[in-house]
């Protein structure tokens, strides 16, 4: 465990709040940088800059730009190894664990660049198909031999944590918690809430909690959907950690509509109201507060003057 | 009628150039893929097609590749997913952007100034063209080309291109689903290296489930120049009716994030318009009648093919 680690570990114990960064990808597109992929390599400057704004904002963890970088992000798009040779780039197996390296940089640079070493770099992580489809996860098999690759490269480039974030299964989360677990780096689960306070495959917040039975992480959150489903998908949590203590609990929303392949900014939440949202997490009892697609630095610099230093006693 | 032009020729055995590389090119010119540059840069697009036209084309593809109800929906869970988190009006977007795709097509046609020039309405595999395992069951398939195949009659389009069709079954409920809409029918499979369809189905399979429907053309295309060249031979031994084929030149190099096909293909540089034209002098001697070029081939591929087929 790194030493920053253990210093955030300690800011847990003393019940202060941590504030996580916004929304990424959607801050590419609004600041004109567009989205045909991560352009951790290709714009470092830009997504440096916009790590060193959430930082200067406040965020105590900045999330990598890796989201849904995967190995097989590249291999779907074929019908299978042989045809992605045939007619594939050159490099596209090597691409994602190389662009995890540049992303995992591109947090470190940042860091250094606003001079707050004691900033810590999650290294994000979605599920290994698509993030809203449960249905189309890969077997068991395939996960365990995928997630301990990628984990690994999150690692070895010098992440302090996994996010683990937007999954849609216990299962697929159980299986990237005991990767991480194998590879000795700390791990927190973010999980896509419906409207009804249920993952996407159904599963309730109990069950939930069963399908993470001795694996679970330091801290479980609710991520990728709008305010009131979050505040509702939270409210089961709260309910549930009351009955059964177990991880710290955390939430981040959207603002805004996704607009494949972009995101469609709107104004319902501007900064002071989602930081009131932020608050009523808190008073759940919510220790990690960010923002996810459509968040901007402007939200986390709301949350970090207006939310209190320490969950309510 | 446009058609009748193009119909004429293929009767008579000479040959019909199609046009190159469509959303490639779109790609090429700096145009950000979104909505496949429709409804932001319609110029662009209509420019693309004018281009081809100038070039020698007698036949415009639509630039409605993957533009399918389930495209979108993929993405989501479900619908009631799609309505919570999604834009209004998302579910009826793809066939919003397919209708003005067909009028640019259309435009750039109307504006040439030479007749007999036709527009192919583009229908892709619903799901992703290169994966045959993610092919929907075929009732839905019925209900989603039928819907698809109403808007392109809408549209205006002269006739139907069922393109890089990657596996037997769904090309044939798409076959027949066009044919009943009265509009004529070409048909093309992406294929391996070894004439096979991205299926595994020998390309004998393909022409037996799809000729009895009365279709105009089999075609092979979205393939290396090489795979191109030994599928069409394979193709001359089951068809006898006209048969085409368009190759892609260079890598296909998609984006670091999954949203489908993404018309990127890299290292198109390495097969210049006359080295493409040499092989397709090979096809046409095998016996395809329509010939152009797919991924990654831009205008200057199909000039060469006009001055020199």
């Amino acid at each position: 465990m790194s030493e920053g680690y253990e210093k955030l570990k300690a800011r847990f114990q003393n019940g202060e709040i941590i504030i996580l960064d916004g929304g990424i990808g959607s801050e590419m597109l609004r600041r004109g940088v567009t989205w045909e992929g991560h352009k951790v390599e290709s714009e470092p400057a830009a997504i440096r800059a916009i790590h060193a704004d959430y930082i200067r904002a406040g965020a105590d963890v900045i999330s990598t730009n890796t989201f849904q970088l995967a190995r097989r992000s590249y291999m779907n798009h074929f019908a299978d190894a042989e045809h992605m040779k045939r007619i594939g780039a050159a490099d596209l197996s090597r691409r994602a664990p190389l662009l995890i390296g540049e992303g995992v940089k591109r947090v470190l640079e940042a860091r250094d660049q606003v001079g707050r070493r004691d900033v810590l770099v999650a290294g994000a992580m979605t599920t290994l198909d698509w993030c809203f489809r449960p249905d189309v996860a890969p077997s068991l098999e395939e996960m365990h031999a995928e997630y301990r690759e990628t984990v690994q490269a999150f690692k070895d480039a010098g992440a302090d944590l996994m996010l683990f974030e937007t999954f849609n299964s216990s299962k697929e989360a159980r299986t990237a918690l005991e990767a991480a677990r194998e590879a000795g780096i700390p791990a927190w689960v973010s999980f896509v809430c419906d409207w009804q306070g249920k993952l996407l495959n159904g599963e309730t917040v109990p069950q939930t909690r069963e399908g993470l039975a001795g694996v679970e992480p330091d801290v479980l959150l609710f991520n990728c959907a709008p305010v009131p489903d979050i505040t509702l998908a939270l409210g089961e949590l709260s309910r549930e950690l009351r009955k059964r203590p177990g991880p710290r609990m955390g939430g981040y929303a959207h603002v805004g509509r996704f607009d494949p392949p972009d995101w469609m900014f709107t104004d319902e939440y501007p900064p002071a109201q989602y930081l009131s949202a932020c608050r009523e997490w808190v008073s759940l009892g919510a220790q990690v507060l960010g923002g996810c697609c459509g968040t901007t630095p402007m939200h986390i610099e709301a949350l970090k003057k207006g939310l209190p230093r320490t969950l309510p006693v | 009628m446009a058609y009748e032009a193009v119909k004429g020729k293929l009767a008579r055995g000479e040959t019909v150039l199609l046009d190159g590389g469509v959303g490639t090119e779109i790609l090429r010119r700096g145009v950000y893929w979104r909505g496949h540059g429709i409804e932001q840069h319609p110029e662009a697009v209509r420019q693309v097609h004018s281009d081809y036209l100038a070039a020698g084309a007698e036949v415009l593809r639509t630039n409605t590749f993957q533009l399918n109800r389930r495209a979108y929906l993929d993405l989501f869970h479900g619908l009631e997913h799609m309505r919570r988190i999604g834009p209004e009006g998302l579910e009826h977007k793809a066939g919003r952007l397919l209708a003005q795709g067909v009028e640019l097509a259309r435009e750039a046609r109307n504006g040439a100034g030479r007749a007999g020039l036709a527009v192919a309405g583009v229908i892709s595999p619903l799901a992703h063209c290169f994966r045959p395992d993610l092919s929907p069951p075929l009732d839905q398939c019925r209900r989603e080309y039928g819907e698809i195949v109403e808007q392109m009659k809408a549209a205006g389009v002269d006739f139907i291109l069922l393109e890089s069709m990657n596996g037997v079954r769904e090309a044939r409920v798409a076959c027949e689903v066009a044919r009943s809409s009265g509009l004529p029918v070409w048909v093309s499979f992406v294929v391996r290296e070894n004439a096979q369809v991205l299926s595994r189905e020998p390309l004998a399979e393909a022409v037996k489930a799809v000729e009895p429907l009365g279709v105009d053309v089999i075609a092979v295309n979205c393939a290396p120049l090489a795979d191109i060249t030994a599928a069409v031979a394979e193709l001359r031994q089951h068809r006898t009716g006209p048969i085409g084929a368009w190759a892609h030149i260079g890598r296909y190099d998609p984006p670091s994030w999954k949203f489908g096909f993404y018309p990127r293909f890299s290292g198109t540089e390495s097969v210049p318009p006359a080295q493409y034209l040499e092989a397709a002098r090979e096809w046409k001697r095998i016996g395809a009648q329509v010939i152009g070029g797919c991924c990654g081939t831009g205008p200057e591929h199909v000039r060469a093919l006009r001055d020199g087929l």
